[in-house]
């Protein structure tokens, strides 16, 4: 049975011992302090800081890069169903007495005409769209050098019109003056519900006829709120 | 030398007020001798003065968030290590930073003898040359004043990365809603309005610091009013 003169003296050699421990890890600390400053690494927060947010930029290009060869495995694939079910309603057809009914297939909207153009786009389209609309920006003349009188994208058939003639005074030193299209910049915004559609930039050559300049599909998942 | 020199160097060593940014530019011309800079972080240049009101801050640090003999301290601001020689009497090891090296300069003449103590010198306004959860005690005493707010609660934020859980932070200002603090106000109140230097002093509310603490992540925080007339926020930071 231990008596109370016990207690006391267990308990002030507990609490010496908790001392000790402080006054080690104390020391531990400091010794930690000082080797962190001894090694020179006197900013070694904002360089790791640095480095992290380097790193997060290198991640956000090669995510943005797989997005556009996922896109580009997408479009193929997409273009394959296509063909296939085209076939498939080919095969399925009746056949009337006289012999084999030739296949209905659906006409397809009347695309628009390609066209060669020079063109580069600032806000690019390949990406997953996280908002409800979508400002594309970019600049785009025909190799022909027609005057370019309006530009427009197509959304699943649904088209925005653009504002065209924005100045890019560096296109026009590194590529030189197309007279028709002194100013070849452009502007659209676009609307971008959920869902997966298709995205065409199409630009109205000498006041007529539209041809596309590039063409894509586009994935929208809109953050939660 | 006489005092009245002193003055008169300090004087004309006031960056002006559009340089308050550029602190070390600032308190790099307060530091070209030591009499200069003891006039600009404490008002005076004698040793015993120096001692004396440095012990009146020990005896606030001590009432607010308390100074063990197993502590490792950092103040942010230390100047001429006005606090850190007696303080570093009473803890583990005491590290004063300031973003002066001239000041340091000042400050490892004086603090030759005491190897418990080490100087930093800051690259730019926060503590990135220290590692996190490292100290026990962090503050910063008569710097705020000097500071702008976005500055202020910079440190603030840096000081709790840098505290151990459970380590406790101190910063102080003075207010105009004491006597001591408007005497403060009234004194750069006096100064043409083309005459006021970098680091004039500017005052904190009570809300302000506290809010810089909470905002920061402290819990248990507080305001004091202080003997000295002045206002400290205190907090702990909360364990892992």
């Amino acid at each position: 049975m231990s008596t109370p003169g016990d207690s006391d003296t267990r308990l002030a050699a507990l609490q010496a011992e908790l001392q000790s421990v402080k006054r080690r890890e104390a020391e531990y600390r400091v010794k930690m302090i000082q080797e962190f400053l001894d090694r020179g690494e006197r900013n070694s927060y904002l360089h790791v800081l640095r480095e992290e947010c380097a790193a997060l930029i290198k991640r956000e290009q090669e995510a943005s890069a797989d997005l556009e060869i996922l896109t580009r495995k997408l479009e193929d694939a997409e273009a394959r169903i296509a063909s296939l079910t085209a076939e498939l309603e080919r095969a399925r057809a009746p056949k009337s007495k006289w012999g084999a009914k030739p296949a209905e297939v659906p006409a397809p909207t009347a695309p628009v005409p390609g066209a060669p153009f020079t063109y580069y786009l600032h806000t690019s389209p390949f990406r997953v769209y996280r908002d409800s609309a979508f400002t594309l920006r970019g600049w785009a003349w025909p190799v022909d050098g027609r005057k370019v009188t309006a530009i427009r994208v197509d959304v699943d058939g649904r088209t925005y019109a653009g504002k065209l003639g924005l100045p890019e005074p560096e296109v026009v030193a590194h590529y030189g003056l197309q007279p028709e299209n002194p100013q070849p910049g452009f502007e659209i915004t676009i609307e971008t519900p959920a869902g997966r559609h298709s995205f065409s930039l199409e630009a109205q050559l000498g006041g007529s006829e539209w041809r596309s300049i590039m063409r894509t599909t586009i994935w929208c998942e809109p953050r939660a709120k | 030398m006489t005092p009245g020199d002193a003055q008169q160097r300090w004087q004309t060593s006031r960056a002006p007020l559009g340089d308050r940014s550029a602190y070390k530019k600032v308190w790099e011309l307060q530091s070209q001798d030591m009499d200069v800079a003891a006039l600009a972080v404490a008002g005076h240049t004698d040793e015993a003065t120096l001692e004396l009101t440095a012990r009146g801050t020990i005896d606030m640090l001590k009432s607010t968030v308390g100074v063990g003999a197993n502590d490792v301290i950092l103040e942010i601001g230390c100047g001429i290590g006005r606090v850190g020689l007696p303080l570093s009497k009473e803890c583990l090891h005491w590290v004063g930073t300031d973003i002066s090296s001239g000041m340091l300069r000042h400050a490892a003449e004086r603090l030759k003898d005491r190897r418990n103590t080490t100087l930093v010198e800051l690259s730019t306004v926060g503590l990135q040359e220290f590692p996190l959860d490292s100290f026990d005690l962090v503050y910063c005493t008569i710097v705020f004043m000097h500071l702008l707010e976005w500055d202020r609660y910079r440190y603030v934020e840096e000081a709790f990365r840098i505290l151990r859980p459970g380590g406790r932070c101190y910063v102080d200002n003075f207010t105009v809603d004491t006597d001591t603090g408007w005497k403060i106000f009234m004194e750069s109140y006096s100064y043409p309005i083309d005459r006021r230097p970098a680091h004039i002093s500017m005052s904190s509310s009570r809300e302000e610091l506290r809010t810089y603490l909470t905002r920061a992540g402290f819990a248990d925080v507080r305001v004091h009013d202080l003997a000295n007339g002045l206002i400290a926020a205190t907090g702990t930071k909360p364990p892992a």
